[in-house]
């Protein structure tokens, strides 16, 4: 157990000492500022009228939370989407084109435990990723909005638009950011799982963009309604729901099943795939 | 016992192509062999088989008793290996891609790494990135990753490609004082005849997949007598040999088996009206070796 810690430390090591890795914490910085920016100077009028609407006072939730939450649901799974298939989609695939792979595997290591090493490495990312984009966010919010205040939870898809004192809303933003987290690990796995087969780094990355995008794209629409559930985007959701005053715990925890389940088909589907591969020039 | 054992690898190519026809051979401790062949005979599909990278349609390999096909961790933790070319994380220090390297071996003792980059003349350059080394000093830490830790055996699939002469020279002589002062077994994979012949003791040559020979590298402690009949009487003088159950080859070239020496064969050369110019005692090149299986 020790030995694949000190593996798999190796591999986060690697891959946080490449300057693409930082591409996408570059990214959100600089969204989430110019988000703000444009709020700031144009005024709050949008949530003024969302909040005054449900009834409530709006210096009471125009609050870090509140900002934050919206930045963070809007831009984590398109723009996230894009750096974690990066991320994930290099992860074996550039290895290989780059040699790397057969350098690795001249050591007294199994493929099994080197894909194993890398796909936890990308959830790694996952996890840093969006708990990065959470945490600047909220930070942000802070510097505009200042300490203290409710939190306002608005999720329009999901029908959810609950307030909540400073305490109450700090925990369902935590457990909104930790399920987001998880939830992003479906994205990461399917550009592991591309990355695992004989195609360039590009392809795999701009193939699970794809699928991410045409999941996305049919979950928007009216006549995939009755097939939703065999759709990942739609089982991501779970993560905003926890955001509802009383959660439907059996459907979150049946998202978060199926999710994990597709996470281990494709990461086994990825070594099927690798394992059965040639690693020759 | 053989430390490596390669029996009867058979390997076809999606295209269709055999890259290998039932080869195998073995590696004795200590032995440096090379493994020759031109471009394209199935030399570093033998490497990648060894090394589990490649899988092999038949046969298999096994390296200190342990099946690589079967036991693979078990069976590299015997060998370090420079497949191909070094691939190195340029981003990284030298020491950090060691490092990184090792941990996939479960091994790391920095007293025995600093030794080992000492011993590969990097010490100076190993904390500066990777890629900021030139190709000389890559091999160079190629050597040093496939050295730890601690292995019986080297597997070098064309080690000294695109160094300059220098570098060759170093690296031979490295290679040979790891053999004579460490007693490492080398598998050398090349396709350069003067490495192989300066380097190895034996060697094995691939031929469109096949292997066509296994051998003492010529010149190299056998005990074969070849004299060269230097003749316009070429032809009169192979009938003789002939009655001495002799073969004479194109060249006037003829291998005397023990204890049959060069007068006894000459006397009758000469008896036979034999116009003989010289009769010289002939040293075979492995490069003459190397062409003659080619004519074959």
């Amino acid at each position: 157990m020790f030995l694949f810690f000190q593996q798999w430390r190796a591999e986060c090591l690697k891959l946080l000492a490449r300057k693409r890795t930082y591409l996408g914490f570059g990214a959100f910085l600089a969204l989430e500022a110019a988000v703000l920016a444009l709020v700031h100077i144009k005024g709050a009028t949008h949530f003024k009228t969302l909040i005054t609407r449900q009834g409530q006072v709006f210096d009471e939730y125009y609050s870090a939370p509140t900002l934050a939450l919206i930045l963070f649901m809007a831009s984590v799974f398109l723009l996230g989407g894009i750096y974690m298939t990066l991320v994930s989609g290099d992860i074996v695939a550039k290895e290989n084109e780059d040699g790397h792979m057969r350098m690795l595997l001249a050591r007294p290591i199994s493929r099994f435990r080197l894909l194993l090493v890398k796909y936890l490495t990308c959830v790694a990312y996952t996890v840093l990723l969006v708990q990065f984009i959470a945490w600047s966010a909220f930070l942000m919010g802070l510097a505009v909005t200042g300490w203290g205040g409710g939190f306002f939870a608005f999720v329009p898809e999901l029908g959810i638009a609950a307030f909540y004192d400073w305490q109450t809303g700090m925990g369902k933003y935590i457990a909104a950011s930790v399920s987001l987290s998880l939830s992003m690990i479906t994205v990461t796995s399917i550009g592991f799982m591309l990355s695992c087969m004989p195609i360039k780094p590009a392809a795999a990355t701009i193939g699970a963009l794809s699928y991410m995008l045409i999941d996305f794209i049919l979950r928007n629409m009216g006549f995939m309604e009755d097939y939703k559930h065999l759709l990942f985007t739609h089982h991501m959701q779970a993560a905003g729901r926890v955001l509802a005053e009383e959660p439907a715990w059996p459907v979150i925890i049946r998202s978060f099943a199926v999710l994990g389940a597709m996470n281990l088909t494709f990461f086994l589907i990825g070594f099927g795939i690798f394992d059965s591969r040639d690693l020759k020039s | 016992m053989a430390l490596l054992e390669i029996q009867h690898l058979t390997k076809q190519w999606k295209a269709g192509k055999l890259a290998l026809d039932d080869v195998g051979f073995s590696v004795q401790a200590g032995e440096i062999v090379g493994l020759l062949g031109h471009n394209g005979a199935g030399k570093s599909t033998v490497m990648g088989i060894m090394l589990g990278m490649v899988h092999p349609d038949k046969g298999q390999v096994n390296i200190g008793g342990y099946s690589v096909q079967t036991q693979r961790a078990a069976a590299l933790r015997q060998i370090g290996a420079i497949y191909e070319a070094a691939a190195f994380y340029d981003y990284l220090t030298g020491w950090q891609n060691l490092k990184a390297l090792c941990s996939l071996s479960g091994y790391w003792d920095e007293a025995e790494a600093r030794r080992i980059v000492k011993l590969v003349q990097l010490h100076d350059r190993i904390d500066a990135k990777t890629g900021t080394y030139s190709h000389g000093m890559r091999q160079r830490l190629a050597l040093a990753q496939a050295l730890l830790p601690q292995p019986k055996c080297l597997l070098l699939d064309e080690p000294t490609d695109g160094l300059d002469p220098e570098g060759i020279t170093e690296f031979r002589e490295f290679i040979l004082r790891l053999r004579d002062e460490f007693g490492m077994t080398i598998l050398l994979n090349s396709h350069l005849l003067g490495e192989v012949e300066q380097m190895c003791d034996r060697c094995v040559i691939l031929r469109e997949g096949k292997k066509v020979f296994e051998g003492i590298v010529p010149g190299r402690g056998e005990n074969k007598v070849r004299f060269q009949l230097t003749s316009p009487d070429v032809q009169e003088g192979r009938v003789v040999c002939a009655r001495l159950e002799l073969k004479m080859d194109r060249e006037g070239i003829v291998e005397l088996p023990p204890p049959m020496e060069g007068h006894t064969v000459l006397r009758a050369l000469v008896e036979g009206n034999v116009r003989v110019e010289s009769w010289q005692p002939h040293k075979q090149s492995l490069e003459e070796l190397y062409l003659g299986l080619r004519r074959r």
